[in-house]
């Protein structure tokens, strides 16, 4: 173990700094590096390389090409590139490739070198061509800051939503500035320039000079600044060989160091850790590594080879033509742990399990040490911690090993630290492997999240081992497996080469019914790649009808649509797929369409009978429907027409449907009301006073109460109205007038066919108890009961009832004896049922 | 918390707090912030909105078409010089597209800041009653084939399932019941896009929550009032009547004559309702009218009513209510004794059977639940037969885990959805068949509209004017 730490560099009193190799590189590079331009996307990102035939003239015929490696070299993509002349590449957070022209059009690649899209800086970048070119990355997405050759600033702050902000101008520059930077401070980007010896700083509103505070004296110019991963720490190397450190707004300093080059460095970057206390920056030249902080010394590495540094949340990638490195400084759990000699709880435990496994008596003083002191606790959580921070899966286990052995002496340990770090782990050192070449540290991996890794290995089209690692956290299936699948099937949508058929059952076979695959989505991809056939099939095992349509509408599969729409039941999609056909279709072919659609076309009717009514006329007249033909014209007759004749016109045109429909009533129905109307017309013109509109009922009762008796006669025989409802009527309306002698009248006119006893009702309703008498008297015997006892007189209606032995009588007018006065007629029925008993 | 809805072996407090809490996300989002005062409630009608002083304004409405241009109306004579207020939609049960075209159309589109729907379909009235409250579903399903009730029936099925779980056997009788499980058969969509649904576990925990008390409900004094007006009703002559006519037709007798009874309410206008009722009941009864028959009560009606009717006896006809005897025998006096839909000893005080609820005859539908219950269907599978419209089952598999072995002496719960409607009477056949001690069975009732004879009727009748 002594040898552990070797790799291990002080700087100052307090900070190590190491350096491991992550992959040794067998990317088969033709170019030098420092004749390329070169990008590193962070968080372990992929490596674009781009021969610049544009520096040296001599070669400008030869088109360049573009490679994409994984970050262990691995190729990802090689096209030639056929575009203008490039001044920058950089790769936004989703890891896509912003290759920026010389006349400011950016081209934007995918990780596998597909051509996404492109954009332009905007015209006064196109008119001054671009001189250089950062991209950045903020909260809001990426940005890319452009410099042109007139010596002014334009950005944006978020290619994916492009608004171009064209920065001030600084006052007299008349020459490109030495170096400069995007600084995002309050959210908002600012450019921080250097010209000579001064500093300005460009803010969307504003140029302001600006001076960092104990910056040493004589600086002529700045040759390089760096701003740190999280925008809060800046760097400035100046011609004086002097470095300066402070944060990015200018208002502090941290540190200074002279390293007394003075030749201009290839590249600066920092090298921090989050919540870290140290402070240090990397500083490349051509053939020397420095790494220089708070501290008198710095220390120096030789660079072998031509090396690019890539600047990351917690240190520093180097990478070269042979090599990738990780430059970092020592997380505190390790340095406590493996630091020589330590006395850290951590370090014990490691001793002591190491014991252990030599079966050594050892192993119990040291662990007893940690204990008395209650150290194991925190020995075991060092030891969890630093597994984290170790590249070396053999050390991992070991330190893991040594986190396990403490567990066993903790009664109260809670598992999940322990066994979240496994986890971890496990994934880590999948994706760092060679293959995939992802060399996440644990805390970049941590501040990615599992979610975006998932996204970053989908990117890569690396579906098995996505799934695998959702499979083995027990990610929920919709977060997880199913949204791997889904865009695994949008990328298999794009393999031309396959048919359409292979494509489909691959991706049913794959997918079957995971939940959360939408199918209608990713046949929404296949459409979009020109690929509608293909697009249907994949349709076809979508579960969900509804969410067929929109898609089949938008391939113009119009009918297929309504018949999904109307398997979906959804009777609103099927109105807009209807709607939607109606304006596509001509209106034969479209009712022809109805036709076959039963529930499509009542449906229709239904929006017809609201909206167009004249449609739904011509609806049934294709479909000979009669009937309702006939129920529209009377509608019409009611509602569109004010005029007697046109209501008749109307009336005429329902009675013809209804003689076509063999609906001989309605018919015979519809031309009495023809003739009733016209006859209500003359009568309002003769008589006076509201007839039209009531019905035939009403109109003979209005006749009766206006004392027309006559017409009311000839109506109701004309319109063959029954006598007994008839009697009825002019009963009522007498009775409303306490006509009583034409009541009289009238019930002796003829035998009544209702009987009597309405006549003894009515005039009890009207409170006649006289009238009602009378009538009570001719009412047949089987009512006559409860006609004396509707005028009130129990005796004789008692009478009867004894004559007629009925019970039910009995007991009926034995319940309408009241008080003392019915009490002899009460007796009397008691009698007579007990004699009825008798018998 | 509505206590009423939680003494039930389903407790609907759980739906209740599911679509309220839905109703409170959409009003955050309106009013922009954690309360929500609702100043004022006003019944949506033409012309301007009345006056009040509110930053928001948020339209409730059926996605129907005729309301749309209510709503435009009154966006549209808003009163300029005033403060500007914000507009938002919320469609129930259903955000409709045709809606919004004919708000686009309209011109109003752009002014509602939210347009969102409000998946309130079934709506809970007591512990074991819920409904839909769509007074259209019958007439739109048998007059105009428009099944969209059917649709949001489904939907609020689902609903239901989301919240308490997967309905393992489903039975159904009737044409557009047969429609419903393939409206059904659409996969269950991923639990939490199901109106933010909680899970199961917190499901479980806020039941627990609960308090198990049987709810107090409505004061005696209510129940006093409300039944004496019921009495002065049903003790009324023309009552007595009435139930006469309905019980002879019921029990068939005289059920292939003009009736007298019918005729005299006619002659003397009693509410048309009624009469339409009496004579479909007759036809029901008799399994169509003779033509004779028939064409003389149309007669009368048109000649009496109007003749504008002719519409309204139209549809009746088209929903099978009335119609002509077409050959063929009289299936009704079958049906009725084999499923004892008549009992000639009623005890309306203690009952022994359902059939108490109209004073011998036993709700139809309620007869076949309590058979299904015991013994199976498929001892009546010839009636079934003969009675309109396809009978089915249909199995939902549950996961092994899932399947619960009911303990002994537990009931077991069936949730009843009438589709186009059910009455008051079907319900409290059910409540008794519900409280029988060795019944077996609890019953939860879903429908499409709470209803009598008379609003199903007034349902189907048709207005030219």
């Amino acid at each position: 173990m002594d040898c552990y730490t070797a790799n291990w560099n002080p700087l100052g009193d307090s900070a190590f700094y190491r350096k491991y190799e992550l992959y040794s590189m067998d990317w088969d590079l033709k170019e030098e590096l420092r004749d390329c331009l070169v990008a590193a996307a962070p968080y372990g990102g992929p490596i674009a390389l781009l021969r610049n035939p544009w520096r040296k003239e001599k070669a400008a015929s030869i088109r360049p090409v573009l490679e994409i490696y994984s970050a262990s070299g691995l190729p990802l993509a090689s096209l030639l590139w056929k575009s203008g002349p490039v001044v920058s590449l950089g790769w936004s957070a989703e890891e896509e490739l912003l290759c920026v022209q010389e006349d400011g059009v950016v081209l934007v690649y995918g990780l596998h070198g597909d051509f996404r899209r492109h954009f332009s800086m905007g015209n006064e970048v196109l008119q001054n061509r671009v001189l250089d070119a950062r991209i950045f990355h903020t909260e809001f997405g990426s940005g890319v800051a452009i410099l042109t050759g007139a010596h002014r600033f334009t950005l944006s702050a978020n290619v994916g939503d492009l608004k171009l902000r064209r920065m001030p101008e600084v006052p007299g520059l008349q020459s490109a500035p030495s170096c400069w930077t995007t600084l995002c401070q309050d959210r908002v980007a600012h450019i921080l320039l250097a010209v000579g010896p001064d500093l300005y700083l460009l803010d969307h509103a504003a140029c302001s000079a600006v001076t960092p505070p104990g910056l040493a004296p004589g600086v002529s110019s700045f040759l390089q600044m760096a701003v740190s991963f999280t925008y809060r720490h800046l760097a400035l190397f100046t011609d004086t060989g002097y470095i300066w450190m402070g944060t990015a707004s200018l208002k502090e300093k941290l540190c200074e160091f002279n390293c007394n080059i003075r030749a201009p460095p290839k590249q600066m970057v920092w090298c921090s850790r989050p919540r870290s206390k140290e402070r240090a920056v990397v500083v490349a030249w051509e053939r020397r590594l420095m790494v220089v902080g708070d501290a008198p010394e710095s220390i120096q590495f030789v660079l072998d080879e031509d090396s690019y540094l890539v600047p990351e949340l917690d240190g520093v990638r180097i990478f070269s033509c042979s090599t990738h490195e990780f430059l970092h400084e020592v997380p505190v759990a390790s340095e406590e742990i493996f630091k020589i000699a330590s006395m850290a709880p951590g370090a014990l435990l490691l001793e002591a399990q190491k014991e252990y496994e030599k079966e050594s008596q050892k192993a119990d003083e040291y662990l007893r040490e940690i204990q008395e002191l209650g150290h194991l606790t925190q020995a075991v959580q060092q030891c969890i911690e630093a597994a984290g921070h170790e590249h070396q899966p053999d050390m991992q286990k070991s330190l893991l090993r040594a986190a396990s052995f403490g567990k066993c002496f903790l009664d109260r340990f809670p598992p999940d630290s322990f066994v979240r770090m496994c986890q971890d782990l496990r994934v880590l050192n999948a994706i760092r492997d060679y293959h995939i070449g992802i060399p996440l540290t644990y805390s970049q991996y941590k501040q990615l999240t599992i979610q975006v890794l998932l996204d970053r290995l989908v990117l890569r089209r690396l579906y098995p081992l996505a799934i695998q690692i959702c499979e083995y956290l027990r990610l929920p299936e919709v977060q997880g497996v199913s949204r791997i699948l889904a865009h695994w099937a949008c990328y298999k949508v794009q393999q031309k080469d396959v048919s359409d058929e292979d494509v489909a059952r691959a991706i049913n076979q794959k997918l079957g019914d995971t939940p959360g695959v939408s199918y209608s989505d990713i046949a929404a991809r296949a459409y979009g790649c020109g690929r509608t056939e293909l697009a249907i099939k994949l349709l076809e095992y979508e579960p969900r009808s509804g969410e067929q349509v929109p898609l089949l509408l938008k391939m113009k599969r119009s009918k297929l649509a309504l018949s999904k729409a109307i398997e979906s039941g959804d009777t609103d999609l099927v109105f807009t797929v209807l709607l939607h056909l109606k304006n596509e279709l001509n209106r034969g072919d479209f009712f022809m369409t109805l036709r076959n659609q039963p529930m499509a076309l009542s449906l229709y009717r239904q929006f017809c009978k609201h909206q167009e009514l004249e449609t739904l006329k011509d609806l049934y007249n294709q479909d000979d429907n009669h009937q309702e033909l006939g129920s529209f014209h009377i509608r019409a007759s009611y509602a569109a027409e004010e005029r007697i004749e046109g209501r008749v016109a109307a009336l005429q045109m329902a009675a013809d449907a209804f003689y076509k429909a063999k609906n001989e009533f309605a018919a015979k129905a519809t031309e009495d009301q023809m003739r009733l109307l016209r006859l209500q017309r003359r009568l309002e013109d003769e008589l006076g006073g509201h007839f039209v509109d009531l019905s035939l009922h009403d109109t003979v009762t209005t006749l009766v109460l206006g004392g027309h008796s006559k017409r009311a006669e000839q109506l109701a025989r004309d319109f063959r109205i029954p006598d007994k409802r008839l009697w009825w009527l002019k009963l009522t309306a007498l009775a409303d007038l306490e006509d009583w002698e034409e009541l009289e009248k009238f019930s002796k006119s003829k035998k009544s066919p209702i009987g009597y006893l309405p006549f003894v009702e009515i005039c009890m309703k009207q409170h006649n108890k006289y009238e009602a008498k009378k009538y009570a008297s001719r009412v047949g015997p089987e009512q006559k009961v409860k006609a004396l006892l509707l005028v009130g007189d129990v005796a004789q209606a008692a009478d009867v009832a004894i004559e007629h032995r009925n019970e039910a009588e009995l007991t009926l007018v034995l319940s309408h004896c009241t008080g003392t006065a019915d009490a002899a007629t009460a007796d009397r029925i008691q009698r007579a049922r007990a004699q009825a008993q008798k018998k | 918390m509505a206590a009423h809805l939680s003494y039930g072996r389903v407790n609907l407090n759980v739906l209740r707090e599911a679509v309220r809490r839905e109703l409170r996300e959409f009003l955050d989002k309106c009013a922009g912030s954690k309360e929500h005062e609702v100043e004022k409630m006003f019944t949506l009608k033409g012309s301007r909105l009345p006056a009040a002083d509110v930053k928001n304004i948020i339209f409730f409405v059926r996605p129907r078409l005729e309301l749309m241009d209510i709503i435009a109306e009154n966006v549209l004579s808003e009163d300029r010089r005033g403060p500007a207020r914000d507009f938002h939609i919320l469609f129930v049960p259903r955000r409709s597209l045709l809606c919004e075209q004919r708000l686009k159309d309209l011109g109003v589109l752009g002014s509602f800041i939210h347009r969102e729907e409000y998946s309130l379909d079934l709506i809970p009235f007591d512990g074991d009653l819920l409904s839909m409250e769509s007074e259209g579903a019958f007439k739109e399903c048998y007059l105009e084939s428009d099944q969209t009730s059917l649709y949001h029936a489904a939907k609020g099925l689902m609903t239901l399932q989301a919240l308490y779980g997967t309905i393992p056997q489903i039975f159904g009788k009737g044409e557009c019941a047969r429609y419903l499980p393939c409206l059904m058969g659409l996969p269950f969509p991923p639990f939490q896009e199901r109106h933010n649904a909680k899970t199961v576990g917190e499901i479980k925990q806020f039941v627990s929550q609960l308090p198990h008390m049987q709810a107090a409900r409505g004061s005696l004094a209510n129940h006093t009032s409300i039944a004496e007006l019921i009495k002065d009703v049903t003790t009324s002559e023309d009552f007595f009547d009435k139930l006469t006519v309905e019980q002879e037709f019921m029990s068939g007798i005289d059920t292939d004559k003009v009736n007298s009874y019918i005729e005299d309410c006619i002659a003397q206008k009693h509410p048309l309702i009624k009469v339409l009722r009496l004579v479909c009941l007759q036809s029901v009864c008799n399994s169509g009218l003779k033509q004779k028959v028939l064409d003389y009560y149309k007669r009368e009606i048109l000649q009496t009513y109007g003749y504008e009717h002719i519409l309204t006896l139209y549809n009746l006809e088209k929903a099978g209510l009335l119609k002509p005897q077409m050959g063929g025998r009289n299936n009704y006096p079958t049906i009725r004794k084999t499923l004892r839909l008549w009992m000639d000893d009623v005890n309306e005080q203690n009952p022994t059977d359902i059939s108490y609820v109209y004073s011998g005859y036993a709700p139809l539908s309620v007869r076949l639940a309590q058979l299904l219950s015991r013994p199976g269907w498929r001892s009546i599978e010839e009636v079934l037969r003969i009675l309109p419209g396809p009978h089915f089952e249909e199995r939902q598999p549950l996961p092994t885990g899932l399947q619960k072995k009911r303990q002994p002496g537990e009931n077991r719960v069936t949730l009843i959805f009438f589709l186009g409607g059910v009455t008051f009477a079907e319900i409290a056949a059910l409540r008794f068949l519900s409280q029988l001690e060795d019944g077996g069975t609890e019953y939860v009732i879903a429908t499409t509209k709470l209803m009598n004879g008379a609003s199903w009727i007034e349902s189907l009748m048709e207005k030219p004017f």
